[in-house]
């Protein structure tokens, strides 16, 4: 028996709805990934120049209709349909049913019930839609792509960064070379790399960091340029030394207030400061782009610290600023760069390796390294000699962590073990102790059974399916044993 | 008769079945729709309740509206197999010859209600388990065949566990459905007062016979079920089992074992006289919803998280449908797959 024809009509119909949803519902997918090609098409609309505007529209309509055609050419299952309208008319899976069974050889009389009531039911059906709308989530962002595009068309087009960096310094001035000869990193800036030639070398960013003052070739972020004044510099990290007595720069990192004010000495001076703010002022700008208001108020703090420090670049700071205020914004910007590179001259004659040595622990005077030895033996500075530390039983601690022995009756549970060790087999419950210990058995065996049950405990609440609320309860009860 | 006609007469038979047992029993319409589809289904119903709640009544007044032989065990922790199926014993004819002869037990009727089940030891218990699969016992070697319809009404009381055994889930598993007897509303129980306490006697009628309920039965296996809604009941079934993969976050996280294969049977046979009952020749995905928790309460088993927290089998089993749905939908609308 074929389907009855109402029957497919109705999944036919149900069917045709579903495509159209789904046409909508993949085209709006399809339009807003062709919106976000447009976007970027109008983005370089530079290039393109007019055919920005056609190409936008023809990926914005291109996806779109991709999408709609996706939709439309996907297959709708009958079982599918059928589904739908039952739902969409709730018809309580009468019309799934049917389908499913009309084919069937040999189904039971009611089928042929089922499928009568069924027709008869859906003869009665008013049209109604049965897939209700399903706007994807692509197709509610679908505004913000097609917004923007509208707005990359109407605006002029976006420059596109021609890869040459503007040129501050206008007049060329030359580094002095000469103050930092004979440094390894002389050596490297003397031969820059093809791309740094692009670069004014009167704005070139130093690596301070890596100003090696000591011996070894610190690299960035290395923790050796913290040692690099003290006397381990050159010692390497000795692991069995720091197992005997600990490693003297990890006691080192640990005494914080002795270490070198790194803060201060590489991120704190006045021209780095100055660099950054001027650099900030013109990176990615044209000369004829910066703002002469910003200009204006880095020349002024320029003249203050060159006033407060009785600096000789407070006269180029004025002088920008006379400039700034004549109109000639250029003149400006060649007095700021002359003030910038005497406060770097002034820094780096400032600067040196020794002064690394100091920071707060110059600024403190004789309350330096020395401080322990000068403060008759303070526990954390005393040197101590090879076999001795802080290891129990070891070193001349005042600590309660000391001889084994000694420390017997520190702990609660040792009491009462006190005795000699007996000969023979030492794996057994009882005390394996002569004298009063071997008296103390019971409690001992009662020790040793605790220990055993809480493991079996932690096993236990590992490995089955304990509630976590009852895991506390649990390891209290063993604690509260514990502690008898 | 055609099937619309054979239909028709379930249905009127149904709800004449229904009035007759609620002349007696005053509201619990759906514990007495799921007795008696338990019982057209074919399967035994566990009726658990605190006592004074009318449990015993309803089997009762059940046997009375049917033209069925009926019996009633009283579980005490004393009772013995032989008391409930059935013993040999001596009888002496009249040439005076002894010879054995079987004396058969209360489990020789068409309706046992097998009060207070949870009382008698489980080997009493177990007695009972062949006669409910089988529809026959084993006495002396010897299979005898009980009556059909056979139908098992147990009832327990889920409060008072002192001196009780409860039913192993080999045994809980054998009943169809579970059913939960719970206090009757304010309006209900001014009836329950008006009508047990006047001297009104109800006479509960006959209005089916063992034969009818046998056809009816047949009719109902014949109830034809969509792939799609077949398909939900045996991802329900699935979803109760922990070590399923597709199986939801509280199935794992309070099940130790879930339902078997009988849990299905017994879902969509249900589910099968549920439609009917309903005048519908098909079984919708609504059946399955209504039937879940009847057909898999007492098929679920806890883990020990699971019975320290406390967790209601109902809405566990509520929890496991709507996620079983969500698995058949894919999560998705069905004209986008």
């Amino acid at each position: 028996m074929s389907h009855p024809e109402t029957l497919d009509r109705l999944i036919r119909r149900v069917a045709k709805q579903v495509r159209r949803r789904r046409i909508e519902h993949y085209a709006l997918r399809g339009a807003f990934w062709g919106s976000l090609l447009s976007v970027l098409l109008l983005v370089v609309k530079g290039p393109l120049d007019e055919w920005a505007l056609p190409l936008a529209a023809g990926a914005l309509v291109l996806g779109a209709v991709a999408g709609a055609l996706w939709g439309g050419l996907k297959r709708t299952s009958v079982a599918d349909a059928a589904r739908l309208a039952d739902r969409a008319w709730g018809l309580e899976d009468r019309v799934a049913t049917a389908m499913d069974w009309v084919g069937r050889p040999g189904r039971p009389p009611l089928v042929d019930a089922l499928i009568a009531d069924t027709l008869q039911r859906v003869e009665r059906l008013e049209p109604r839609q049965t897939a209700r709308r399903l706007i994807p989530r692509d197709g509610r962002l679908l505004p913000i792509p097609l917004a923007l595009a509208v707005v990359l068309a109407l605006a002029p087009a976006i420059p596109v960064p021609s890869g040459r960096l503007p040129d501050f310094s206008l007049g060329g001035e030359e580094e002095p070379q000469e103050a930092r000869a004979g440094s390894p990193l002389t050596d490297e800036r003397a031969r820059p790399a093809a791309r740094d030639r692009l670069k004014p070398h009167s704005f070139e960013e130093r690596d301070f960091a890596t100003r090696g003052g000591g011996t070894g070739a610190a690299m960035s972020g290395d923790l050796t340029a913290v040692f690099k004044d003290t006397a381990l510099s050159g010692q390497r990290p000795d692991f069995q030394s720091f197992l005997k007595k600990g490693d003297e720069r990890l006691k080192l990192l640990e005494q914080a207030d002795r270490l070198p004010d790194l803060q201060s000495d590489f991120t704190a001076s006045q021209y780095k400061m100055m660099f950054r703010k001027s650099k900030s002022l013109s990176g990615g700008l044209r000369p004829d782009q910066i703002s002469p208001q910003k200009l204006k108020e880095l020349l002024e703090e320029m003249e203050r610290l060159g006033r407060k420090g009785g600096a000789n670049w407070q006269g180029d700071a004025a002088e920008g600023m006379e400039a700034l205020e004549g109109g000639e914004p250029d003149r400006a910007l060649q007095a700021m760069q002359r003030a910038l590179d005497k406060m770097r001259a002034q820094d780096e004659a400032s600067r040196s390796g020794k002064n690394l040595k100091g920071g707060r622990e110059s600024q403190r005077g004789a309350g330096g390294r020395d401080r322990g030895a000068g403060d008759g033996g303070a526990y954390e500075d005393q040197d101590f000699g090879e076999g001795e530390g802080l290891m129990p039983g070891r070193g001349r601690s005042s600590s309660p962590k000391g001889e084994a022995t000694q420390r017997l009756r520190g702990n609660p549970y040792d009491v009462g073990v006190e005795g000699e060790s007996r000969r023979g087999r030492k794996d057994g419950y009882d005390t394996n102790m002569t004298g009063r210990g071997g008296q103390m058995g019971s409690r001992l065996q009662y020790l040793g059974v605790v220990g055993q049950y809480r493991k079996m405990m932690e096993d236990a609440i590992a490995r089955e399916s304990i509630p976590r609320d009852f895991h506390s309860q649990i390891k209290d009860y063993f604690q509260a044993l514990d502690e008898r | 008769m055609t099937q619309d006609a054979r239909v028709q007469d379930f249905i009127t038979s149904f709800e004449r079945l229904r009035a007759e047992v609620e002349k007696v029993i005053v509201g619990h319409r759906e514990i007495i729709d799921h007795v008696l589809i338990g019982m057209f289904a074919g399967g035994h119903v566990l009726l658990e309740g605190v006592p004074g709640l009318g449990k015993t009544l309803l089997v009762k007044t059940l046997a009375e509206g049917l033209e069925l032989s009926f019996s009633r065990i009283q579980f005490t922790p004393d009772l013995m197999p032989a008391d409930i199926i059935g013993t040999n014993i001596i009888v002496e004819d009249t040439d005076g010859r002894k010879h054995f002869q079987f004396q058969q037990g209360p489990i020789f009727a068409h309706i046992v209600l097998a009060d207070e089940i949870n009382r008698a030891t489980p080997k009493t218990q177990s007695a009972l388990l062949e006669g409910m699969q089988e529809a026959a016992v084993t006495v002396g070697g010897a299979s005898r065949p009980l009556p059909a319809p056979f139908f098992v009404l147990a009832t327990q009381n889920p409060i008072e566990m002192e001196g009780t055994y409860p039913l192993p889930e080999a045994q809980l598993d054998r009943f169809l459905l579970k059913l939960r007897v719970r206090y009757p509303a304010i309006e209900e129980l001014n009836t329950i007062i008006d009508r047990t306490t006047q001297a009104q006697a109800v006479t509960v009628e006959r209005v089916m016979s063992g034969a009818r309920v046998l056809a009816f039965r047949e009719l109902i296996r014949e109830v034809p079920i969509a792939d799609h809604v077949r398909a939900l009941a045996s991802t329900i079934i699935m979803a109760t089992h922990p070590q399923w993969e597709h199986a939801p976050e509280v199935s794992r996280r309070f099940i130790r074992y879930g339902a078997s294969p009988r849990g299905a049977q017994a879902l969509v046979l249900g589910a099968k006289v549920r439609a009917l009952t309903e005048g519908r020749f098909n079984v919708s995905i609504e059946d399955l919803r209504a039937l879940a928790a009847p057909a898999l309460r007492h098929r679920i088993i806890l883990n020990f998280e699971g019975e320290a927290e406390g967790v209601d089998a109902d809405t566990l089993v509520a929890q496991i449908v709507e996620a079983a749905e969500a698995v058949i939908a894919q999560g998705k609308e069905a004209f986008l797959r």
